[in-house]
């Protein structure tokens, strides 16, 4: 699976992209998870937000589906904020 | 209250590709660049009234647009202050560290979230005889050490929140009181004109906090319009990064310039304009629009920025004249207008304002 997360807005309205892909990760099956999770958890479109807050994008693509979702500070799930964190840092 | 919630009905499942897949590859492959790729700006439009229609149906009531009159003695006008900490989770409110009047504490971004809500409060009563941010003493509330190595702050509708900064681009937000300025004035927005956080009134919002968070930071240097330094964020980035600021009043598009963060991408006038559909329609970009206008004005009429152009920027966020969707060119109308009732029509002033916009590019309505 590759996840995808794109940060836009905050203060500084810079944007931020990283991509992470799971294949032949130990944690595979954990990410594989919490990203369906963070997706069923998200919005359709992005939404208004808070003023400074940051904006998410979240995409998941397999070999035969692929999601994408929005969600924006400071309403983040446990897992949509565990999957960002965990992408960002680790994701290129 | 907890910012993580669980599943809840309001959220909805999406498995479908709801983001045309040709935008999603055409971001794909420019996400390192600045913002405004000419190839994105059609596909972002669009994206851009997605949004807008989405907002719609999400929107609360508007706030009244005049502040209420508190019958409270001047002399007891003092503000009621309450620092928490997030600890390093994404819950608010966190724990209570420092209320009004207590002493310092050990921790420096306590004390200096206290101190800038102090000096926010005290530019907003002493120039403008603002009773804090909803003109009726509203307590002050902020969090700092929100999450883990997060590089923003935000202000959320009720309070100011403060990460730490990543340590790679961002260091701790509390540093420069402009930053502490430019958050509490979304709550002054959000209390008077309520400019709705999207595109052209999105910047002015922005905007508006960006002038005010500077007048903050000129106010206890106690600096002139051309002494002070104009810039939003100095003192943010780490030695890493090639740049002074996040933005610049002064000199829109020139803050920074870096290999990882690209190059400021604000325009200084309408000629350079930027339509996007990410980060709101480009709420933090535009903004070096209107921005430069101020700027130009208080150098223009020269002294200290607060009193004279403060004041019509002032009058003109809280005179109730302002839509929610107010656009630049109403905007400029808005503080010719500010302009004329306060100083006299054909003052110096009144002549200023209108040759600011003019300026920049914008036309007033």
């Amino acid at each position: 699976m590759r996840i995808t997360v794109l940060r836009t807005g905050g203060f500084g309205g810079l944007s931020r992209r990283a991509t992470l892909e799971t294949t032949d990760r130990p944690d595979a099956e954990e990410l594989a998870r919490l990203a369906d999770q963070a997706v069923r958890e998200g919005l359709a479109a992005a939404p208004m937000g808070v003023p400074d807050g940051f904006h998410y994008e979240v995409s998941i693509e397999t070999g035969t589906s692929s999601a994408t979702a929005h969600f924006a500070d400071p309403k983040l799930t446990e897992a949509q904020s565990a999957l960002v964190r965990k992408v960002l840092k680790e994701g290129a | 209250m907890n910012a993580h919630r669980a599943h809840s009905p309001q959220t909805r499942p999406v498995f479908c590709t709801i983001v045309p897949p040709h935008l999603l590859d055409q971001l794909s492959r420019h996400s390192d660049d600045v913002f405004s790729l000419p190839a994105r700006r059609t596909l972002e439009r669009d994206a851009t009234q997605r949004t807008r229609r989405q907002i719609a149906t999400v929107r609360h009531g508007l706030l009244a647009a005049a502040p209420a009159t508190p019958d409270v003695d001047p002399a007891d006008r003092k503000p009621q202050r309450t620092i928490s900490d997030a600890e390093g989770k994404e819950q608010l409110p966190g724990k209570t560290v420092r209320e009004e009047g207590e002493e310092p504490v050990q921790d420096a971004s306590v004390n200096r979230a206290y101190a800038g809500l102090g000096a926010t409060f005290e530019l907003y009563l002493s120039v403008y005889d603002r009773y804090s941010i909803d003109g009726a003493g509203l307590p002050l509330d902020a969090t700092v050490h929100y999450g883990e190595k997060y590089g923003n702050a935000f202000w959320d509708g009720e309070r100011m929140v403060f990460g730490d900064g990543d340590g790679e681009v961002f260091r701790d937000f509390t540093l420069p009181v402009d930053v502490i300025g430019h958050e509490l004035t979304h709550g002054v927005t959000q209390y008077s004109a309520n400019l709705e956080y999207l595109g052209q009134s999105g910047a002015l919002n922005e905007s508006v906090s960006d002038v005010f968070g500077s007048l903050i930071k000129q106010h206890s240097l106690g600096q002139s319009a051309q002494e002070a330094d104009w810039l939003i964020g100095s003192g943010l980035f780490t030695d890493q990064v090639e740049g002074e600021a996040l933005r610049s009043m002064k000199a829109p598009g020139t803050a920074y310039d870096d290999d990882v963060l690209g190059k400021d991408p604000q325009p200084a006038t309408m000629e350079d304009y930027v339509n996007t559909g990410a980060d709101n329609g480009g709420v933090h970009i535009n903004s070096g629009i209107p921005n430069h206008a101020f700027y130009k004005l208080a150098v223009d009429l020269g002294g200290n920025a607060w009193e004279r152009a403060g004041q019509i920027w002032y009058d003109t966020l809280t005179g109730g004249s302002l839509q929610p969707d107010t656009d630049f060119a109403a905007f400029a109308a808005a503080t010719t207008e500010a302009a004329k009732s306060r100083y006299g029509d054909g003052s110096d002033e009144h002549e200023a304002v209108r040759k600011c916009w003019s300026e920049v590019g914008v036309t007033a309505d």
